[in-house]
């Protein structure tokens, strides 16, 4: 069987693009067109997470039923417990000496 | 309520999702051969400018049970664990445990 010229194999590639609508690229130069080619990803992206209800999404929405959130409820609760034990949140430092890092012993 | 961790990972699907057409573009640019190399440069320089949570590589596929990062069944989107506990709780259709 007798090769095949390359001038006619490379005018086969040219013809081939035309009738199927390809970009002619004999020389492989990047053109950067898989940027385009690909799909998007980003829409199945946000998908990954099951939505989750939470009881402040709940309440917000439209309607007279209302649910108590007993985990916050509860959390409100404790801090206003050790409150009042004195066991609360410390009081913001005015001052740098104020602060607990400045008073620690070396 | 799920974890910082995976509250960090669907705040980047979202950047991913809301800056992916952009970046896009740049870097089809960026990227492209054909085009003048001052081009491609200021797109690359503008590629950089966009924040850490725009970056696909940035998304990792976690538990969407628990939100552990690793030994996650892609096919279940559950860690190693989470899926045995389920499967042996007969919630994942298909699924059972092998005996022969």
């Amino acid at each position: 069987m007798a090769a095949v010229a390359p001038a006619r194999l490379a005018a086969l590639n040219r013809l081939r693009c035309e009738i199927f609508q390809t970009a002619y690229n004999p020389t492989s130069v990047r053109t950067g067109a898989k940027y385009l080619r690909a799909r998007l990803r980003g829409p199945s992206m946000i998908r990954y997470y099951p939505d989750q209800l939470t009881v402040a999404q709940f309440n917000r929405m439209p309607g007279d039923f209302k649910i108590q959130n007993w985990e916050e409820y509860q959390r409100l609760a404790d801090v206003e417990e050790k409150k009042r034990r004195g066991k609360g949140v410390p009081k913001k430092a005015k001052s740098p000496a104020e602060s607990r890092r400045m008073s620690r012993k070396r | 309520m799920p974890n910082a961790r995976v509250l960090r990972d669907i705040k980047a699907r979202h950047g991913v999702n809301a800056n992916e057409i952009l970046r896009r573009a740049y870097l089809y640019v960026a990227r492209n051969q054909t085009l003048p190399a001052q081009v491609r440069f200021q797109a690359q320089l503008q590629l950089n400018t966009f924040g850490r949570y725009t970056r696909p590589t940035t998304v990792k596929n976690r538990c969407i049970e628990t939100g552990r990062g690793r030994g996650v069944i892609s096919e279940f989107g559950l860690t190693r664990f989470q899926f045995r506990q389920k499967a042996l709780a007969n919630e994942l259709p298909g699924v059972h445990k092998a005996s022969w």
